[in-house]
């Protein structure tokens, strides 16, 4: 491991590696990575890796629009050929009752102001969209054909070859022990395998975000709470949009071999940092799917498993540099959504290190935010 | 949610022991089992066992099974054993998921035993999935469960005792065992059954292993070669086999999964097969109030996974407060036979393995 770099990443998640890939891109020399594990193995590759640009706060459209149309031209803009598996079958979005469906024309208005074209969806045009939800269940209903679903294994080998590509060190199995800092500066990072100098050490850790400001002696206003997801055995094909609902409290998509893959929040899951599994998420589950596609009763669960939202108050991310140690930046908090909007993250993140002006105006999401009463509207479409 | 005092998962001579053990002293027990009959392998075991009277010496497997069975009825504790019944998972709260006949249910032990045995290993050569290449285990079921003929013509690959016992059993239901063939430099299993085969006049080639099964929609030949010192082929000794039937008995590894996905702690040793999960004397793992016993423990003999559950029987519903006042004297003579049954020479790598898994010093 080298002994000094220009900068070092923590967490090679997705959001860590497209932070990296930019700043290469941009001329940045020496970047290290360090990883706990290995690349993909926190939220990234455990999470659905969905990507809509159906949002209800204009800043979250203009994120994840960002990374839709990076997606779209990933190979040509990470210079290899790996198939991310990019399905663009859209997302269905099911409104649970009047509220939600008053809520989800207001979000059309918004998304189509901002270029998105989505619509909204009566349930019976639902029902022609996917014949085997019960529609008894939604109000209403929204659609963008140009959301859909990604491979996130598939998606992290891309962004770990362009990054190899680019000179990047991914240091695998090595953890953070120390954060160094000289004169409110930040100046090296200590590890299991040694320590590495560094001007500036960006934290992508994730569920553990919290944990590495900590060792910089900087205070992070997020928890991590566990989330699982489970995976059915593969069928015929029956549905080529995700299907969402936040009132419905699911998201469930197929993924191009087969398998249904779904999940849903639970106000009661522990933020203990554990990715145990419980029985009581696939009762759950098992009552949410079959309720809204009673089809689906006979399929076999084959697998399930968890992983951490790094979650702030107002349910959007953190990028900012940290007021306790100069040269130290967060990119975290993604509150379920780092894996879309990490393209974006990957851009802004650069620009804001390098200091250039943001593609997309950032200004709000600074940690300065939950410090008094400056808290951005809560992003209520999320599961 | 079902309330259980014990649960113990897999009724073969594991589970049907450590069942036995404690309902003896009292504790009602609920069994589950994979399969649709009890018994765990011992259902295909025609042959007469060894060793040591208490373990059924001279008496087939098949017909242990209704001993074992037999000996869990009338007894202080109930137990209860379901069929068609597979554990799904050990969660952290305590609570045990399980199929039972296509439908999941949920059940609330205070203590469980895992008896869940072994799987296969098999071996990876070009061909190994063509039809006429199996695994000792389902040469076995085909043959002593069902009274189907696995093929006419065999190659066995193994020379450890289920590789001489099944290619035994192939040879007295009539099918012409071409060669018994093993990697390593000598015959693992017993010598008892190697002579048995060789006056039968099939050749076991020591330093030899399979290299390709050929045929175009099942097996038609294998392709066998001598290895060197350093486990190379040594082209020149190729020789193809006529047979229709490849059948790899390679040995075995614990089937730990559940424990695995329950946290307990385990690490690779390799003497006792692969990833086992540790445990003290009284097979209790590193999880509170979580045994193990059989095979899942490490790969031996019925002999010892019947004594293993005994006592892990016994030490469960004592652990639960059911004792009796041979309690502890039944702990010390299951210990004591297994250091008998793991004595001499034929016990030297299990001894060897659970040295290094910290219970025998």
């Amino acid at each position: 491991m080298r002994k000094t770099a220009d900068v070092v990443i923590i967490g090679a998640g997705i959001s860590g590696l497209a932070i990296g890939v930019h700043l290469a891109k941009k001329g940045v020399k020496d970047i290290v990575i360090l990883e706990k594990t290995f690349p993909g193995n926190g939220a990234t590759g455990r999470c659905g890796a969905g990507i809509r640009m159906q949002w209800g706060v204009e800043l979250n459209c203009l994120l994840s629009k960002f990374s839709v149309e990076y997606f779209e031209n990933v190979n040509e803009i990470l210079k290899n050929d790996v198939d991310v598996e990019f399905w663009q079958g859209g997302y269905l979005i099911g409104a649970k009752d009047e509220l939600e469906a008053e809520q989800f024309r207001k979000n059309v208005t918004l998304q189509n102001s901002l270029g998105i074209e989505s619509s909204y969806l009566s349930p019976e045009e639902a029902k022609d969209m996917m014949p085997h939800l019960d529609v008894s269940h939604i109000k209403a209903a929204t659609f963008c054909g140009r959301d859909g679903h990604l491979n996130p294994f598939k998606t992290v080998e891309a962004f770990v070859k362009a990054a190899m590509d680019l000179g990047i060190d991914i240091e695998k199995n090595t953890i953070v022990t120390g954060i160094e800092k000289t004169g409110g500066r930040v100046s090296g990072v200590k590890t299991d395998k040694g320590d590495i100098k560094a001007p500036i050490v960006v934290n992508a850790a994730g569920g553990w975000s919290k944990q590495m400001a900590e060792l910089a002696g900087a205070d992070l206003p997020v928890y991590s709470r566990r989330h699982q997801i489970l995976v059915t055995e593969p069928v015929e094909p029956l549905q080529s949009a995700m299907f969402m609902g936040f009132g419905l409290n699911i998201y469930i998509q197929q993924v191009p071999h087969g398998p249904f893959i779904m999940g849903r929040g639970d106000a009661d899951e522990p933020t203990d940092l554990r990715m145990t599994s419980s029985w009581k998420f696939l009762n759950d589950m098992a009552e949410t799917v079959t309720t809204l596609m009673p089809r689906l009763a006979r399929l076999k669960v084959v697998r399930q498993w968890a992983g951490l939202y790094n979650m702030t108050s107002d349910a959007q991310p953190i990028y900012d540099e940290a007021p306790e140690a100069k040269g130290f930046y967060h990119a975290c908090g993604f509150s379920g959504h780092g894996f879309m909007l990490a393209p974006a993250t990957g851009q802004l993140m650069s620009e804001l290190i390098l200091g250039e002006t943001p593609s997309i105006d950032i200004s709000s999401l600074g940690i300065d935010r939950f410090k008094g009463d400056m808290l951005l509207p809560l992003e209520s479409s999320v599961v | 949610m079902r309330d259980v005092p014990l649960l113990i998962i897999g009724a073969g001579p594991a589970g049907l022991s450590a069942a036995y053990r404690a309902a003896e002293a009292g504790c009602d027990v609920l069994l589950l089992e994979r399969a649709k009959k009890i018994g765990g392998q011992l259902v295909k075991q025609t042959h007469k066992f060894f060793g040591s009277e208490k373990q059924f010496a001279s008496t087939r497997g098949i017909h242990i099974v209704d001993i074992l069975a037999g000996r869990t009825k009338d007894l202080p504790g109930k137990v209860e054993i379901l069929t068609d019944a597979t554990v799904l998972g050990i969660y952290e709260d305590g609570v045990v998921t399980a199929d039972i006949a296509g439908t999941i249910e949920k059940i609330r032990p205070q203590a469980v035993i895992v008896a869940t045995g072994a799987y296969e290993r098999t071996l990876a050569f070009p061909g190994n999935d063509l039809p006429g290449v199996y695994g000792a285990g389902a040469v076995q079921t085909l043959m002593n469960e069902y009274g189907i003929k696995p093929g006419d013509q065999v190659l066995m690959v193994g020379a450890g005792n289920i590789g001489l016992i099944v290619s035994y059993q192939l040879m007295q239901a009539g099918v012409k065992v071409k060669a018994v063939i093993d990697a390593a430099d000598r015959i693992g299993g017993y010598l008892v059954h190697a002579s048995k085969i060789r006056r039968a006049g099939v050749p076991i080639l020591v330093r030899h292993t399979v290299e390709a099964a050929l045929g175009d929609s099942e097996v038609e030949q294998a392709v066998i070669v001598e290895i060197d010192d350093e486990w190379q082929p040594i082209k020149e000794t190729r020789q193809v086999l006529d047979v229709d039937v490849i059948c790899v008995a390679v040995g075995l590894s614990p089937l730990a999964d559940l424990l695995y996905q329950a946290g307990a702690k385990s690490f690779y040793i390799s003497p006792l097969g692969g990833h086992v999960p540790l445990r003290d004397q009284n097979m209790m793992t590193t999880l509170e109030n979580i045994y193990i016993a059989g095979d899942v423990a490490g790969i031996e003999e019925a002999s010892s996974a019947m004594v293993e559950g005994e006592l892990a029987g016994v030490a469960a519903a004592q652990k639960l407060g059911y004792e009796t006042p041979d309690t502890d004297q039944l702990k010390e003579s299951c210990l004591a036979e297994l250091r008998q049954l793991r004595a001499g020479p034929t016990g030297g790598k299990i001894r060897t393995g659970l040295a290094l898994a910290g219970v025998y010093s």
